[in-house]
C-alpha cells in the first residue's frame, strides 16, 4: 500500500518536473539598457514600463512558441562608456537584440553591434540613414525616420495652405544633432516646392527661447515646425502666446505627449499639432487587454496612468514588432533564435501594423524603415485627433537623402 | 616588517632623490606593472574592453590634467574639449594619409596650440575666474564639432577611426589596443613621476603655491603657467586620440562632452591633487564604481524583489556613489592617494606603531 503511494507520489513529482522542462524552452533574451537617471528621464520610465508590460503579457500567454522572453535590464545613465559596458555584458549573457534609447550610447554601440552582428532596435529614434538595410544590416528603425516625418509635415502644410509657393515655414529646433537632423530634407523640399524656409535654432538646453520667438513673429510664418521635446514645448507655447502667434500654427515632431501639455493647460493648447508614428490612447484592443490582464490584476510594471501615453505606446509598438520578428524568425528558421534569425525574421515582416498600433510596415533586407507612413494629429483639448490618413510623402527624395548619408557612413564618416 | 628600512643609507644626493628609496615600494610597482602586462591574458573580453582599458585611458587623462591642476595649480573645466581637439585632429590627419604615430603627435600638437591659446587667459585671471574661462573652451569646441561639417563630419556623423598601425604593424586585436593605451599611460606616468624632481616641476609647484612669491624668487610665473598648459594639453590631446582609436573606434561630440570634463576633474580631486597614484585611484573610482554599484544593485534587485520600480532601483547606485564620494572626502580631504599613504605609513613601522606616538 505504502509502496504504491510512494510510486504515485514519485511519478507525480517526476511528471511535474518533466512538464516544467518541456514548458520552459530556452528563453529569448532582449537587452534593455536604458537611461533611467540622466537626460532621458522624461521618457524612460514609461518606455521601460511598456516593454516590461508587453513581455509579461507574452510570457503569460505562453511565450513565443513556448520560448519565454527574458529582459536583461540595466541603466547606462546616457554615458557612452557605460553603455558599451552594459552592451558587452548583456551580449555575453546572451542578449540577441538591444534597445538603448540614448543617442550617445546608440552612436557608441552601433559600430560594435554591426561588427558583432547583433540586432539593435531604434524605433522612432536614432540615425535616420539606418533605414538603408544594405549598409546597416543589423540596425532596425522599423518605423518612420525623422526624415520621413519631416517630409510628411511639409505634405500636410502643402495641403493646408492656399499656395505652397508663397507659404512661409519656420523651422525651430534644438541646436544639436537631434534638431539639426531634418534640415537637409526641409532645404531640399523648399527648393523643390518653392516655399520660403527659415531656420531658428534654439541653443541648449532650450529653456530660454524668447529671442527665437520674437524673430519668428517678424518672419510671419504660416506654420512653425518644431523639433524639440517634453517640457520645452511648454516654453515654446508660452512664447507663442507672448508674441501673439496662434498655437494652431505649431507642428511638433512626435515627442510631445499629453502629459507634456499639462503644465501649459489642456484647454489653452487646443489646436497644437504633432506628427504621429504610433497610435496613442487606450482604445485599441491590445492595450485594453493589457489593462485587463496586467493592471486589473495588479501586475503592471508601473503607474496605470502611463499606459496609452506617447512614450509608453512608442515602446509598446516596438516590442510588439520585435516579438513578431522573433516569432517569424523561430517559425521560419527554428530554435534556438539567434541575432541573425531575428534579423531575417524582422526582414520578413509584411504589412504588419502591430495590432493596429501603427501604419502597416513592410521590412525588406534593403528597407529597414518599412514605408515611413505617419499622420498629423491635432490636440482638441482632451485627445489627439488624427487630421489625415497614414501617408508617406516625397519618399523618393527621402530615400535619396538616406542613400547619400548611408554612403557617407560606408566610406567611414 | 613589510617595508624593511634597515641598512638603507643615503650617502649621496642622487640616492636621496631616488623615486623609491624603500625596496618594497619598488617591488610593488614592478608587481603592478607585471599584473597590468599579463592581465589581458587572464581576463575575458568584457573586463578587458569595458573595465581595464577605459581605466587605463581615463587614468592617463586624469594624470595629464593633474599636471595642470595638481602641480601648477591652474584649474581647467574643459579638459574633455582638449581631448576632443586631439582626437579629431589625429583622426582627420590619418584619414588624409598620415601615419598613425605622426597623427598622434599632430593631434597632441594641435591640442597644445589651442590649449596654450586659452592658457593665455590664465595669465590674467585666477581661481574661479579661470574656471569659467576654461569652461568656454568646452562650449566653443562643442559648438564647432556640431556646426562645422568639415571638422565634425555633419549632424549625424560618426567619424570612424582608421586602423592604427604602430611602426608598420596594424593593431587590430583587443590586446593590441590595450597595450597601445598601456604604453601611452606608462609614458605619461613616468613623465609625471619624474617631473617633480626637475627644475620644471619645482617651478610649477612654486607657481602653484603663490605666483608672485615665485616671481620674487626668480621663477617666471607667466612662462611656467603657459608651459603647464602646453604640456598638459599635449598629453590630453594624445590621450583623447588614444581614447578614440582604442576604446570607441569612432569620434562623436558626445564622447567629449562637458560631463566627461567634470568626471576627469572629479578623478583628480577625489584621487588627490598632485598625486600620480591618486590619478589611478580617482579614475578607477569615478569610472568603475558606478558600473560595479549598478551591477550589484541590479543583481540584488533581481534576486530579491524590492517591490519598487526600475526607475527607483536605478537611482540607488547614484545615492551610494554620491555617499561614497562624500565619505571618502570627509574621511580624508586630500583624496584616495592620501588614504593609501596613511595605510602605508602605518605599515612602515608596523608592528612598532607605538614608536611614532
Amino acid at each position: 500500500m505504502f509502496k504504491k503511494q510512494l510510486l504515485v507520489l514519485m511519478s507525480t513529482v517526476l511528471l511535474t518536473f518533466a512538464g516544467n522542462v518541456i514548458a520552459a524552452k530556452e528563453p529569448i533574451k532582449f537587452g534593455l539598457t536604458l537611461d533611467y537617471t540622466k537626460a532621458y528621464v522624461f521618457a524612460t520610465p514609461s518606455f521601460g514600463q511598456a516593454i516590461e508590460d508587453y513581455v509579461k503579457y507574452v510570457n503569460m500567454k505562453g511565450g513565443i512558441d513556448g520560448h519565454p522572453i527574458e529582459l536583461l535590464n540595466s541603466d547606462h545613465g546616457n554615458e557612452p562608456q557605460r553603455g558599451i559596458e552594459a552592451y558587452e555584458r548583456k551580449k555575453r549573457e546572451g542578449a540577441i537584440a538591444f534597445e538603448h534609447l540614448s543617442t550617445p550610447v546608440s552612436k557608441a554601440v552601433l559600430p560594435k553591434a554591426m561588427n558583432d552582428k547583433v540586432v539593435m532596435m531604434q524605433m522612432l529614434t536614432g540615425r535616420a540613414d539606418a533605414a538603408d538595410g544594405e549598409v546597416f544590416p543589423y540596425i532596425f528603425p522599423v518605423s518612420p525616420t525623422y526624415w520621413a516625418m519631416a517630409a510628411n509635415i511639409i505634405q500636410y502644410i502643402a495641403d493646408n495652405v492656399k499656395d505652397i509657393k508663397k507659404a512661409k515655414v519656420a523651422f525651430t529646433y534644438l541646436d544639436y544633432p537631434f534638431g539639426q537632423e531634418p534640415i537637409p530634407i526641409y532645404k531640399a523640399l523648399s527648393e523643390e516646392l518653392g516655399f520660403e524656409l527659415k531656420l531658428f535654432p534654439i541653443s541648449l538646453p532650450g529653456t530660454d527661447q524668447s529671442g527665437v520667438w520674437s524673430n519668428i513673429r517678424r518672419f510671419k510664418p504660416d506654420y512653425v515646425i518644431s523639433w524639440s521635446f517634453a517640457q520645452l514645448h511648454n516654453i515654446a507655447m508660452t512664447e507663442m502666446k507672448r508674441n501673439r502667434i496662434p498655437v494652431d500654427k505649431y507642428i511638433s515632431v512626435i515627442w510631445i505627449s499629453k502629459n507634456d501639455l499639462k503644465s501649459y493647460g489642456f484647454e489653452k493648447a487646443k489646436g497644437v499639432k504633432r506628427v504621429e508614428g504610433v497610435v496613442t490612447g487606450t482604445d485599441s484592443p491590445i492595450v485594453q487587454d493589457i489593462l485587463k490582464t496586467l493592471y486589473d490584476a495588479g501586475k503592471g510594471s508601473g503607474p496605470r496612468e502611463n499606459v496609452g501615453l506617447l512614450y509608453y505606446m512608442a515602446a509598446f509598438t516596438e516590442m510588439v514588432t520585435v516579438v513578431e520578428g522573433m516569432r517569424l524568425g523561430l517559425e521560419k528558421y527554428g530554435a534556438p533564435l539567434t541575432s541573425e534569425k531575428l534579423k531575417m525574421g524582422l526582414e520578413s515582416l509584411k504589412d504588419f501594423d502591430a495590432k493596429g498600433l501603427m501604419a502597416p510596415i513592410t521590412i525588406t533586407p534593403a528597407d529597414h524603415q518599412g514605408g515611413g507612413k505617419t499622420r498629423i494629429a491635432e490636440w482638441d483639448g482632451s485627445e489627439w485627433v488624427p487630421q489625415s490618413d497614414w501617408n508617406a510623402a516625397y519618399s523618393d527624395l527621402v530615400w535619396r537623402v538616406i542613400k547619400e548619408h548611408s554612403a557617407k557612413y560606408k566610406s567611414g564618416q | 616588517m613589510f617595508y624593511r628600512q634597515a641598512a638603507i643609507r643615503h650617502t649621496s644626493y642622487d640616492q636621496t632623490k631616488k623615486l623609491y628609496p624603500i625596496p618594497f615600494d619598488k617591488w610593488l610597482v614592478v608587481a603592478v606593472l607585471l599584473v597590468a602586462l599579463l592581465a589581458p591574458f587572464a581576463m575575458s573580453g568584457l573586463y578587458l574592453n569595458s573595465y581595464l582599458l577605459p581605466w587605463v585611458i581615463w587614468s592617463t587623462a586624469a594624470l595629464s590634467l593633474n599636471l595642470l591642476m595638481g602641480y601648477a595649480g591652474q584649474i581647467h573645466l574643459g579638459y574633455a574639449a582638449v581631448m576632443a581637439i586631439g582626437a579629431y585632429s589625429s583622426v582627420h590627419a590619418m584619414r588624409l594619409g598620415a601615419p598613425f604615430e605622426f597623427a598622434l603627435i599632430l593631434g597632441g600638437a594641435t591640442a597644445m596650440i589651442i590649449g596654450v591659446g586659452f592658457g593665455f587667459t590664465a595669465l590674467r585671471v585666477k581661481g574661479l575666474y579661470l574656471a569659467i574661462s576654461t569652461l568656454a573652451v568646452q562650449y566653443l569646441v562643442d559648438w564647432v564639432l556640431t556646426h562645422v561639417p568639415a571638422i565634425g563630419g555633419g549632424t549625424q556623423a560618426t567619424l570612424q577611426t582608421p586602423t592604427p598601425a604602430l611602426l608598420g604593424f596594424e593593431i587590430t586585436t583587443d590586446i593590441g589596443r590595450y597595450y597601445l593605451a598601456l604604453g601611452w599611460c606608462a609614458v605619461v606616468t613616468i613623465f609625471m613621476l619624474n617631473v617633480k624632481r626637475t627644475g620644471l616641476g619645482r617651478a610649477l609647484i612654486a607657481v602653484r603655491e603663490k605666483d608672485y612669491a615665485a616671481s620674487v624668487l626668480g621663477v617666471n610665473s607667466y612662462y611656467y603657467k603657459l608651459i603647464a598648459f602646453a604640456v598638459s594639453s599635449f598629453f590630453g590631446g594624445v590621450t583623447g586620440a588614444i581614447l578614440a582609436f582604442t576604446f570607441f573606434g569612432a569620434v562623436t561630440p558626445e564622447q567629449y562632452s562637458i560631463d566627461i570634463s567634470i568626471q576627469i576633474l572629479a578623478m583628480v580631486v577625489v584621487g588627490g591633487l598632485g598625486s600620480v597614484l591618486g590619478s589611478f585611484f580617482g579614475a578607477g573610482f569615478i569610472l568603475l564604481a558606478p558600473l560595479f554599484l549598478n551591477n550589484m544593485v541590479t543583481g540584488l534587485a533581481e534576486a530579491y524583489d524590492f517591490g519598487v520600480s526600475r526607475s527607483v532601483i536605478s537611482h540607488i547606485p547614484l545615492i551610494l556613489y554620491g555617499g561614497l564620494i562624500m565619505l571618502f572626502l570627509l574621511f580624508e580631504p586630500l583624496g584616495l592617494a592620501k588614504i593609501y599613504d596613511n595605510i602605508r605609513k602605518y605599515f612602515l613601522v608596523w608592528p612598532f606603531g607605538f614608536s611614532r606616538r
